[in-house]
């Protein structure tokens, strides 16, 4: 049975030297990670955080987050959240079916899946946008050869410029995100454990819902919330395929900050930054009691 | 699993056939591929964007590793924390992270390119991160540890020849990410003024969009390689042998 | 007096003469960062010579194809000597009023921008104070009075489509035709990019409104949209490339740069100023960074931009021309004003031109209906409101 991790028993074990002592000292060995990301991440933040404080004439004020909830911004934030959950939900499932086809195959194999799965979960952007553009737009490969079979995919009201063609593209970069950090979990799934349930009388569903889903519930979740917070935060190639129509919030913040028409409203920007800040630690705090709640069943 | 390969593959091949077009889209051929190799800075681009991605590989794992397991073994009070930490990176739309970064580092530091490689550090630790954490709670790392610290090795000794070797492909994939991040990462090059090979791509592809596109699919293609040559590449025995000891 | 005194006296005074001569300082080191005109330097000569010694310009957000900078470049660096660093070609204005404020001390620091109207407020204390040769040209309303920007060049909004659309749209309101679908697109978000925010004002003035009155505009937006004629891509070349659009409403300056890209696909682009609405944008706004890591090469790139001439370009220049003294070299290649004309855009010196007779002819890429309305340009505030409208309403259409 597969041991459970975290803080062992007070006194006990080669180990016990780790957990006792001071909150401070346990601190110790974190030190030179919370350093480096206090420089190099916290650092830079804690301007972005000042100016979302800052009238343009840099006085004090709240009126950057009141704006933050009006109008399109407001809006934005239902956009973005729901657009992220469905792309993290359809990336986590479709990620660990083919996660476990690919536990099947050999070592080597293994390995250069996933390479290309990190290479696929880092593109993004103009590149990627084209990249279906050429496959699946109006004109593009992949249509004209369902054409020749005859399945014609714009006979509808599909096109790939609307929320349904983003959380599609988004899935070329979901999708290996997925696959590439689940897999490590699947691959400590003993077969012999299989064979244990089964040979205890217990059926697949009963092998499925008491053993390998609990084992594996937190490792997909938390891999789950990473594919939330990449969709949240993906700008370029929502950027790219739709032109201002979809109201997302990195876009939103983009022609705020980086925009060629909007101009002297940067704070409001910068307000609009922490508050996606705000959305994953809620998020992430509902991720943690999800967590929680499944362990404390029976 | 086929149809997963046809989703991935097929956007690519659509994009490498317009990268192949030639003489004005009227025969096909490797012209735009030629053109990019002969193109004054590719060289140098080039090696600057895979220095930038060995030092972040670097410091990916120098700090990570340790890190992550130490939040596994004794320090799990703070996982919570580190794992927050860990997620801001990615919520903080990359523009607000490089205005902040243009107005709060010193000179020295946006002096030099490598700047770049820290915050890639930065901007890949959610993956990173997740990668380590879903390796190591899936191996029984207490037993590891402490049957090897009975058998009288140093925690030193323990983390490099008993923790890493069991979690590698964790350790794989937290590397191949970081990587693939690094040789493709655009934005903060691009608002921090440096020049990387996605910057150069950019710059040099103006006004040739076939080449712009052979560009594009070339970058994916070569850090597809970089990595893919990584991965399969022989891997001591030794490690081969701890895995099967431990599964 | 004695002859012998008088020769004496002679050849003291001269000798007096002489170094007090000597003494002189003959081209003072002018401190070119605090330079306000080409006097200030002594003379264009000086000025160009200061310049070569700088060899270096830092442009931003500055591609080739854009107006027909390119052209600019190549003679900056042919006849002058100096290299072009281009950073971040498709930048924003935002981008390149950050880049100075985040670059301070460093010397990649932009030497010029070139942004567009609606950013010169938050550039306030940025820029230094420069009056270019022909600063009386330059039409009071488009520069600052002290020199501290100047407008350069101004375009319209064109429709550029693909040769093999059929029938070939003539006008906005022709767009409205099924036999469109799937073809018709923007530069991109009217709330983020300048051309697509004048494109939209295009179309208001098409569809009965007016610069004052938007919302014509963005109805026929909903309804295009919803038979699927507008397809929200960002229509640049790759979007073109791949088939997401064959029908745009872009900068008249951009359309040289697209013709020859389609061309490169071999794709055959035609562009036409629409029959029904003739809207120009604002200036965009050149001015000169107040510390440039290289100050004369800056001011001379203005000088340049703003220069009138008829003349050569880069690779006319021979090397009997480039032996010149620099001055005479500026005074014949082809000033920035020509080269902006040569790129389809309006220089903002036009009308002195027109007058003077110096003005190259316009490549005959567009074509101009018969019937063009009379040209509106919706001032800033007008923009302003516009763009707060758009903010709500665009997500909707």
């Amino acid at each position: 049975m597969a041991q459970r991790t975290g803080t062992p028993k007070k006194g006990a074990g080669p180990l016990a030297y780790l957990s006792r002592g001071s909150t401070l000292k346990s601190l110790i060995p974190l030190m030179p990670f919370l350093a480096f990301v206090a420089y190099f991440l916290v650092f830079p933040l804690t301007f972005i955080i000042r100016d979302a404080f800052l009238s343009n004439d840099g006085k004090f004020t709240l009126d950057n987050f009141a704006e933050c909830f009006k109008g399109v911004y407001g809006h934005s934030f239902a956009v973005s959240i729901r657009l992220s959950f469905i792309s993290a939900m359809i990336g986590a499932i479709a990620g660990a079916m083919i996660a476990s086809a690919v536990v099947k195959t050999g070592t080597r194999s293994r390995r250069a899946i996933a390479a290309t799965s990190s290479v696929f979960a880092n593109t993004g952007g103009v590149p990627l946008a084209f990249m279906f553009l050429a496959g699946f737009g109006t004109e593009g490969l992949v249509t004209k050869a369902l054409k020749a079979v005859g399945w014609n995919l714009y006979s509808g009201s599909f096109t790939l410029f609307s929320e349904t063609g983003i959380i599609l593209v988004y899935c070329f970069f979901q999708i290996p995100l997925m696959v590439l950090i689940f897999t490590p979990a699947l691959e400590n799934i003993k077969p012999e454990w299989r064979e244990a349930s089964d040979s205890l009388g217990g059926g697949r569903f009963s092998y499925f819902s008491r053993i390998s889903v609990p084992l594996l519930f937190p490792a997909f979740l938390s891999t789950t919330l990473l594919l939330f917070a990449n969709s949240f935060s993906a700008y370029a190639t929502a950027r790219a395929m739709t032109a201002g129509t979809l109201p997302l919030m990195p876009l939103l913040i983009g022609n705020l900050v980086d925009g060629n028409v909007l101009a002297n409203q940067e704070h409001l920007g910068h307000a609009m930054a922490v508050c996606m800040i705000g959305v994953s630690a809620i998020v992430m705090g509902i991720y943690l009691l999800v967590l929680k709640f499944s362990k404390a069943k029976p | 699993m086929l149809a997963a390969s046809a989703f991935f593959v097929f956007p690519l091949i659509a994009a490498f056939e317009f990268s192949l077009r030639v003489n004005q889209g009227k025969s096909h051929g490797f012209d735009n591929f030629r053109w990019v190799f002969q193109q004054e800075g590719f060289k140098t681009n080039l090696g600057v964007s895979f220095r930038l991605a060995l030092l972040t590989a670097v410091a990916v794992l120098v700090l990570m590793v340790p890190t992550v397991v130490y939040l596994h073994l004794g320090g799990g009070r703070w996982k919570r924390m580190i794992e927050f930490i860990c997620l801001v990176p990615l919520v903080v739309p990359v523009i607000s992270f490089a205005l902040g970064v243009g107005t709060a580092f010193p000179v020295f530091l946006q002096s030099t390119v490598y700047e770049l490689s820290f915050l890639y550090v930065i901007v890949s630790l959610p993956y990173t991160y997740r990668a380590l954490d879903v390796g190591l709670s899936s191996i029984p790392l207490l037993t590891l540890v402490e049957a090897s610290r009975a058998s009288g090795a140093s925690m030193r000794q323990t983390l490099l020849f008993v923790i890493v070797p069991t979690i590698r492909s964790a350790v794989n994939g937290a590397v191949f990410l970081a990587i693939a991040l690094s040789l493709g990462e655009f934005t903060l090059a691009v608002l921090l003024h440096w020049d990387t090979f996605p910057t150069w791509i950019a710059n040099i592809s103006q006004g040739h969009i076939l080449n712009a596109i052979a560009l594009s699919v070339l970058s994916l293609v070569g850090a597809w390689l970089v990595v893919v040559v990584m991965a399969i590449a022989p891997k001591s025995l030794r490690s081969n042998k701890t895995q099967e000891a431990t599964s | 007096m004695s002859k012998k005194l008088r020769v004496l006296s002679g050849v003291i005074g001269l000798a007096l003469a002489t170094t007090a001569l000597a003494m002189l300082p003959a081209n003072a080191a002018v401190d070119a960062s605090k330079a306000t005109s080409a006097a200030s330097f002594g003379g264009l000569d000086n000025l160009i010579k200061a310049a070569k010694k700088e060899g270096t310009l830092n442009l931003i957000a500055t591609p080739r194809d854009w107006a027909n900078y390119g052209d600019a470049m190549d003679i900056m660096t042919k006849a002058f000597g100096i290299k072009i660093v281009s950073d971040n070609p498709d930048g924003s204005s935002a981008q390149e009023i950050e880049a100075i404020k985040t670059t301070k001390n460093m010397a990649k620091m932009p030497d010029v921008v070139d942004i567009g109207l609606s950013h010169v407020a938050e550039g306030a204390g940025l820029f230094a104070n420069y009056r270019v040769q022909n600063w009386g040209d330059i039409p009071r309303q488009w520069k600052d009075t002290n020199g501290n920007w100047y407008g350069g060049y101004t375009g319209s909004i064109a429709m550029c489509y693909d040769s093999s659309v059929t029938p070939a749209p003539t006008s906005i309101a022709s767009l409205d035709n099924a036999a469109y679908k799937g073809m018709f697109a923007i530069q991109g978000d009217p709330t983020a990019a300048q051309q697509a925010l004048i494109s939209v004002f295009a179309v208001a003035v098409a569809k009965g409104g007016s610069v004052k009155n938007i919302q014509p505009g963005i109805d026929y937006f909903k309804s295009l949209k919803s038979k699927g004629i507008f397809v929200p891509v960002v229509a640049n070349a790759s979007a073109f490339a791949s088939g997401s659009f064959k029908i745009s409403l872009t900068w008249d300056y951009n359309a040289p740069g697209f013709i020859a890209q389609a061309a490169s696909i071999g794709k055959t682009v035609k562009c036409t100023y629409p029959s029904d609405a003739n809207v120009a944008g604002t200036p965009y706004v050149l001015a000169i960074n107040k510390t440039a890591p290289h100050p004369a090469a800056a001011r001379l790139w203005e000088e340049l931009m703003f220069s009138q001439v008829n003349g050569k370009l880069a690779a006319d220049l021979t090397a009997a021309d480039l032996a010149l003294a620099p001055s005479a070299l500026f005074a014949i290649v082809m000033g920035g004003q020509n080269v902006y004309i040569s790129g389809g855009a309006s220089p903002i010196t036009g009308p002195a031109m027109k007058a003077k007779k110096t003005a190259v002819s316009p490549p005959k890429v567009l074509t101009v209906p018969a019937n063009l309305p009379g040209s509106v340009l919706p001032s800033l505030a007008q923009q302003n409101v516009a763009s707060t409208l758009l903010k709500t309403a665009w997500p909707k259409i």
